[in-house]
C-alpha cells in the first residue's frame, strides 16, 4: 500500500507521534507489554506483514549463486548469467530465479562473526545481539512478539523443514516458550490436528459453545487471565483444524507441482505460499546439507538448483498477486563458503564475506547492495553484520528497530544489535 | 503427647537443649507415621497466619474457601488428583467440626501422598528431561520412608553406587551430563541447576563475571561449584545411572571477562569458605584405582562432589534452607515468599522474610521433614482462603496472600483428575498408584495385564507430553499450548474417557433421566461442586436439544468441563 510513501519510521519519529497522538502510545503497549514503539501508521498496518524465511541449512556458496567471480582464482567453474536487471549477473545455477532479479534486493557484503555450525545458526537466527546474559529469540519469534497477532487465528510462527515435526520452543528465548515455532516435519501437521472419527462437526462446534460458556462464567469470579490463555490456545487449534485442506497436497495444481518442484524443497515451498496465504504471520522453510566441504561443485549443482526453480516460482507468484507489497522474503545460511577451494574440491566455513537476498515488503526492487573484492576474499564496501539485517528487516516491516525495546523481566533490551543500523540503501 | 514447638530462634542450643530438639524430631517422626501429626504441629499455622495477616496492610483477605473448594484443592495437593464423586460427597456431608484437619491427615497417611511428593520431586529436579527407573525407584522409596530433604540432596550430589536404592539419584547428573549433537557437554548447566535448584539461586550470569545486577552473586559462587562439575563424567562401566570424578590436584583457574585478573578456586558451596585440596603421595591419589580391563576410571580420595555434598545441604546453610521452604511455601499457596523460586538475594528479599526465616527454622528442627511442613501449611487460614474475589473489592497483589492464587496443575495431575472425574463415583487406585514400571520388569507385567485398557505408563507419556513443558523450562506458571488443546479436542486417549462404561460418568449421566440430577452428578464429578441454578439451566437446555442422541449430548458436557479452565487449574 504505502510502499512508495515518503515517510520511513527512523525519520518520523516525532511527527508521527504528534500526529496519532495517544492512540500510538496505547497500541504499542498492547503490542510489547509496555515498551515503547514508535512508526503508528505502521503499527496500524502490521496487521497484514507476513514473512517467508527461507533457511540453508550448512552454508550457501556465494560464489555459486549471489556473487559469482567466474574466471578468476577462487572463481569455480559455473558462469555468471544476465538477469532480469541490467548489469546484474548471477550464477548460471540460479536460471530461473535470475529471472526474478527485477523483484530481488541482493546484499553481497554480509559479514558476520561466527564459523561453526552448531553456534553460528543460534547466533545468525537469533541476530547475535550483544551479549547480556540472556537468550534472545529467533527472528520468527521476534516478528511474532513485536507485529503481534494478525488476527488470522492461525499459529504466527511456523516452520517447514524436512524430518521431524513439533513445537519447537527455544526458538523463543526470553519472550518465553509460547513463541516458539510450530514445526511441520515434512509438511505434515502437528499432532492432534484430525477430528476423532467418533466426534462429528456438529458435536465439535457444540463442545467449544459448552467450554466458553464454563469458562466465561469462571473467569466471572476469578483474576483474569487465565481463561484468556486457555481460550487462545483452543481457539487456536480449531482454527488450525479448519485448514487443514492446507496439509492436502493433492490439492496442489498439477502446473504449481510441476514448477515448485517435486523435491523436499518445492513441496515445501509450495505448502509455505499457501500458508501465507491463510495468514501465517511467519513462515520458515528449511533445507538442509549446504556443508560442501567436500565436492562443492557437484553438490551445488545439485542443491543450488533445487532451490532456485521454487525460489523463483514463490518469488513470481507472491509479485503476481500483490502479496509481496506485504511479504518481506529473506533466503540465507549460516555463513557463506570459504573462496579457497580446499583439497577435497570443496569448500570451508566463511563467515568473512558473503550474499543474502531479500525482497518484498519495505524492500527496493532489483538492486544489489556492497561488493567483494576481486577474488571474493573479502567485503570492499561498509560491511553488514547480521545486527544490520535485523535492523533492516525490522524496519522493511515498519518496526523502528532504534526505537523500540523488549522489556524482559523490568530490563529494557535492544530489539538489534545496538551497534548496527539499518541498511538503509536496501529500504524502500 | 509430645508437643513439638518450631525451633528456638537462637542457633546455638545448650546440650540439653539440642537433645531435646533432637527427640522431639525423633517423635514426630514416629507420631507422623502414625496419623498423629496435626495435634504435634498446632502453633506454627497460628503464627504463619499471623504473619501474613500482620503485613496484609489495607487489603482485605477473601473469605475461606468453601467446602467443595477446599476438598477439591486439599486432594489435589496432597493426593495430586482430584476427589472422586463418593469422596466429595462424603466430605461434604460429614458434620465433623474438625473435617478440614481429619481430611488434611487421612490424605497425608494414604498411599497416594508419596507418589504425589515423588511426582513433584521428579518435575522439580529433572524438569521434563525424561524418566529413568533407577532414579524413580530412588524418589518412589525416599517419599514413601518420608526422607528428609537434607539427607535426598546429599544422595543426589554425591550418589552412592553401592546402595541399590539409592544409587539413581545419579541421574540427576548424567542426564545433564549427555551431549547433545554438536554441542559440548553442559558443565555450565549443571553448576546452573545445582544453585538454582538446592540454593534458590541462579548463577548463570556470574558464569564469566560477578553479577551485574545482583550483588551477592558473585563469580567466584559459580565458579567454586563449577571446578567440581566440569571435572564430572558419566560412567560407562555400570548399567545404572552413575557419574566419577577425575582427579583433582588444583583449583580451577578463571578470571572474568572484565577485569582479566586470573583468579582460583577449589570447591566451595556460595557463602561458605573454599575447601583445601589434599595432596597425596603419587600412588595414595586413589580409594579405588583405575581399571582399564572394565573401564572403570577410579574414585580419587579427595571428590569435590563429596565435599560439596557435606557443606551444601546443612541447616546453617541459609540458601539451602530458605530454598526448600520456599519451594514447599510455592507448593501449597502459587506463589514463592521469594519470587522467582530461583532469585533468592538482598536485592530481591521475600514478601515476608520473617515467615521464611520460621519456616526455615522449623525444617531444620525437624530436620527437613517434608511431610510435616506441607501438613503445618494446609492447615493454615492463608492456604484455605478462596480464589474467587468479591466483585468491587480491591484485588489485593498477589504476594500478599489474601486471595487463593490459582496453580498450574502437573501432567500428572491432571491425568489422575481426568481418570477420576470420568470414572465410577467410588474411585478404585490403579492409575495413580501404578507406578512407573522399572525396565527389567516391564514384560513380566504386561503379561499380567488386560490388554484392553492403555497401560499406566503409556498414558502418563502421552499426558506429558501434552501437558509438561519442554525439557527444561521449569513448571511454575500456568502455560497452555496448542499441543494440549489440540490433546484435548482429539487425541484418541482423551475420547475413550467419553466412552461409556459400567459405572463409569457417561455411563451414569446417560441413565439419568432428570436434568437437573444430570448436572449435579457432572458438576459433582468433574468440577467437585454442586452446579449453579444457571448451569442446571444450561444443561438442561442443552439435553433438551439434544434428546434423540443422549449418549452425544452427555459426552460432549463432560468433554467441555474437563476442557474447561476451572478443571485444569488448582484453585
Amino acid at each position: 500500500m504505502n510502499r512508495n510513501a515518503l515517510c520511513k519510521p527512523w525519520e518520523h519519529r516525532l511527527s508521527r507521534r504528534r500526529w496519532f497522538g495517544t492512540a500510538g502510545a496505547a497500541l504499542g503497549g498492547v503490542a510489547l507489554g509496555g515498551a515503547a514503539l514508535s512508526g503508528v501508521a505502521a503499527e496500524l498496518n502490521a496487521k497484514s506483514k507476513q514473512v517467508l524465511f527461507v533457511w540453508l541449512d550448512g552454508g550457501m556458496s556465494q560464489l555459486e549463486s549471489w556473487d559469482p567471480k567466474p574466471n578468476t582464482e577462487f572463481g569455480g567453474p559455473f558462469r555468471a548469467i544476465s538477469t532480469s536487471v541490467p548489469g546484474i549477473h548471477l550464477s548460471e545455477l540460479l536460471g530461473k530465479t535470475a529471472k526474478q532479479m527485477h523483484q530481488l534486493a541482493v546484499v553481497r557484503s554480509v559479514c558476520t562473526q561466527d564459523d561453526a555450525h552448531s553456534s553460528g545458526v543460534d547466533r545468525i537466527q537469533r541476530g547475535d545481539p550483544k551479549n547480556r546474559g540472556v537468550v534472545y529469540p529467533y527472528f520468527g519469534s521476534a516478528i511474532t512478539k513485536l507485529l503481534g497477532p494478525n488476527g488470522s487465528g492461525l499459529p504466527p510462527y511456523v516452520w517447514v523443514k524436512p524430518l521431524s515435526g513439533g513445537f519447537v520452543h527455544k526458538d523463543g528465548g526470553f519472550l518465553g516458550p509460547q513463541y516458539g515455532a510450530l514445526a511441520f516435519g515434512d509438511g505434515k501437521p502437528p499432532e492432534n490436528l484430525v477430528r476423532h472419527a467418533s466426534v462429528s462437526e456438529e458435536a465439535m462446534l457444540e463442545r467449544s459453545q459448552l467450554r466458553t460458556l464454563a469458562d466465561k462464567r469462571y473467569a466471572k469470579r476469578h483474576r483474569p487471565g487465565t481463561t484468556e490463555a486457555n481460550s487462545f490456545v483452543f481457539d487456536m487449534g480449531l482454527e488450525l483444524m479448519k485448514r487443514q485442506e492446507m496439509f492436502d497436497e493433492t490439492k496442489f495444481s498439477e502446473r504449481d507441482r510441476q514448477r515448485y518442484g517435486t523435491h523436499d524443497l518445492g513441496r515445501h515451498m509450495l505448502l509455505a505460499r499457501r500458508m501465507l496465504e491463510a495468514g501465517v504471520r511467519f513462515v520458515k522453510v528449511n533445507s538442509y546439507g549446504w556443508d560442501s566441504h567436500g565436492d562443492n561443485f557437484n553438490g551445488s549443482l545439485s542443491l543450488v538448483r533445487k532451490f532456485d526453480q521454487p525460489f523463483a516460482a514463490i518469488i513470481e507468484d507472491l509479485a503476481e498477486s500483490g502479496m509481496l507489497e506485504n511479504v518481506l522474503v529473506i533466503a540465507m545460511s549460516e555463513f557463506g563458503r570459504t573462496p579457497r577451494i580446499n583439497g577435497h574440491l570443496g569448500r570451508d566455513h566463511w563467515p568473512e564475506a558473503w550474499s543474502i537476498v531479500m525482497a518484498g515488503c519495505g524492500v527496493k526492487r532489483g538492486i544489489v547492495v556492497g561488493s567483494t573484492n576481486d577474488n571474493g576474499t573479502f567485503v570492499n564496501s561498509q560491511p553488514y553484520d547480521i545486527g544490520h539485517l535485523f535492523h533492516t528487516w525490522f524496519n522493511a516491516l515498519g518496526i523502528d528497530s532504534q526505537a523500540t525495546e523488549y522489556v524482559n523481566s523490568g530490563q529494557p533490551l535492544p530489539i538489534a544489535h545496538e551497534d548496527c543500523h539499518p541498511i538503509r540503501e536496501v529500504l524502500a | 503427647m509430645p508437643i513439638e514447638t518450631p525451633m528456638p530462634r537462637q542457633t546455638r542450643y545448650s546440650n540439653t537443649l539440642r537433645y531435646i530438639v533432637l527427640a522431639f524430631s525423633l517423635l514426630s517422626t514416629l507420631s507422623c507415621q502414625n496419623g498423629l501429626m496435626a495435634e504435634t504441629a498446632e502453633s506454627l499455622p497460628q503464627k504463619i497466619d499471623s504473619l501474613i495477616s500482620a503485613a496484609a496492610g489495607d487489603f482485605k483477605p477473601a473469605r475461606t474457601c468453601s467446602d467443595e473448594a477446599f476438598v477439591r484443592r486439599v486432594y489435589l495437593d496432597l493426593a495430586g488428583r482430584i476427589p472422586s464423586y463418593n469422596e466429595t460427597k462424603q466430605f461434604l456431608a460429614s458434620t465433623a467440626p474438625n473435617k478440614r484437619a481429619e481430611l488434611i491427615e487421612q490424605l497425608l497417611g494414604s498411599p497416594e501422598f508419596p507418589v504425589r511428593l515423588r511426582d513433584v520431586l521428579h518435575v522439580l529436579l529433572m524438569e521434563r528431561r525424561g524418566d529413568n527407573a533407577e532414579w524413580t525407584k530412588f524418589l518412589q522409596v525416599a517419599c514413601e520412608s518420608n526422607r528428609p530433604w537434607d539427607e535426598l540432596v546429599r544422595d543426589i550430589l554425591d550418589p552412592n553406587p553401592e546402595d541399590e536404592l539409592r544409587r539413581g539419584a545419579a541421574f540427576f547428573h548424567t542426564r545433564r551430563l549427555e551431549k547433545v549433537g554438536q554441542q559440548e557437554t553442559d558443565y555450565p548447566g549443571l553448576t546452573r541447576d545445582i544453585g538454582r535448584l538446592f540454593l534458590g539461586m541462579d548463577l548463570q550470569c556470574a558464569q564469566c563475571h560477578d553479577h551485574l545486577f545482583i550483588q551477592s552473586y558473585k563469580q567466584i559462587d559459580f565458579q567454586g561449584l563449577f571446578v567440581v562439575y566440569k571435572n564430572s563424567y558419566i560412567r560407562t562401566d555400570v548399567p545404572f545411572p552413575a557419574i566419577g570424578e577425575k582427579l583433582m590436584t588444583k583449583k580451577g583457574e578463571f578470571s572474568s571477562v572484565f577485569e582479566k585478573v586470573s583468579l582460583t578456586t577449589g570447591p566451595r558451596v556460595p557463602g561458605r569458605p573454599e575447601v583445601e585440596i589434599p595432596i597425596f603421595e603419587k600412588d595414595q591419589e586413589y580409594l579405588v584405582p583405575p581399571n582399564k580391563k572394565v573401564n572403570f576410571a577410579g574414585t580419587p580420595r579427595f571428590r569435590g562432589t563429596q565435599a560439596i555434598a557435606s557443606q551444601l545441604p546443612v541447616g546453617d546453610n541459609q540458601a539451602f534452607r530458605d530454598n526448600i521452604a520456599n519451594r514447599l511455601w510455592f507448593l501449597m499457596m502459587g506463589r514463592g515468599l521469594i519470587h522467582p523460586l530461583d532469585l533468592a538475594h538482598a536485592d530481591n528479599p521475600p514478601s515476608h522474610p520473617e515467615l521464611l526465616k520460621l519456616l526455615g527454622e522449623y525444617l531444620v528442627a525437624s530436620k527437613f521433614d517434608m511431610k510435616a511442613m506441607l501438613h503445618n501449611l494446609a492447615l493454615t487460614e492463608t492456604y484455605q482462603r478462596s480464589s474467587e474475589f468479591a466483585d468491587g473489592s480491591s484485588l489485593a497483589p498477589p504476594e500478599k496472600y489474601l486471595i487463593g492464587h490459582e496453580k498450574r496443575m502437573s501432567a500428572e495431575q491432571i491425568m489422575n483428575s481426568i481418570v477420576t472425574a470420568t470414572g465410577p463415583r467410588e474411585r478404585t487406585n490403579e492409575a495413580t498408584l501404578a507406578p512407573v514400571k522399572q525396565q527389567d520388569e516391564s514384560k513380566k507385567e504386561s503379561d499380567q495385564e488386560e490388554p484392553a485398557k492403555p497401560p499406566a505408563d503409556k498414558l502418563r507419556a502421552a499426558f506429558v507430553k501434552a501437558f509438561g513443558n519442554v525439557p527444561q523450562d521449569p513448571e511454575v506458571e500456568f502455560s497452555p499450548s496448542l499441543r494440549s488443546s489440540l490433546f484435548v479436542l482429539n487425541d484418541e486417549l482423551l475420547q475413550d474417557f467419553l466412552v461409556p462404561r459400567p459405572g463409569n460418568l457417561v455411563d451414569r449421566l446417560m441413565k439419568i433421566s432428570d436434568s437437573s440430577e444430570v448436572a449435579d452428578e457432572l458438576y459433582l464429578s468433574v468440577l467437585t461442586r454442586r452446579p449453579t441454578e444457571e448451569e442446571r439451566g444450561d444443561v438442561a437446555d442443552y439435553l433438551a436439544k439434544k434428546s434423540e442422541c443422549r449418549q452425544t449430548a452427555v459426552s460432549n458436557l463432560t468433554w467441555a468441563l474437563v476442557a474447561s479452565t476451572e478443571f485444569c487449574l488448582n484453585h
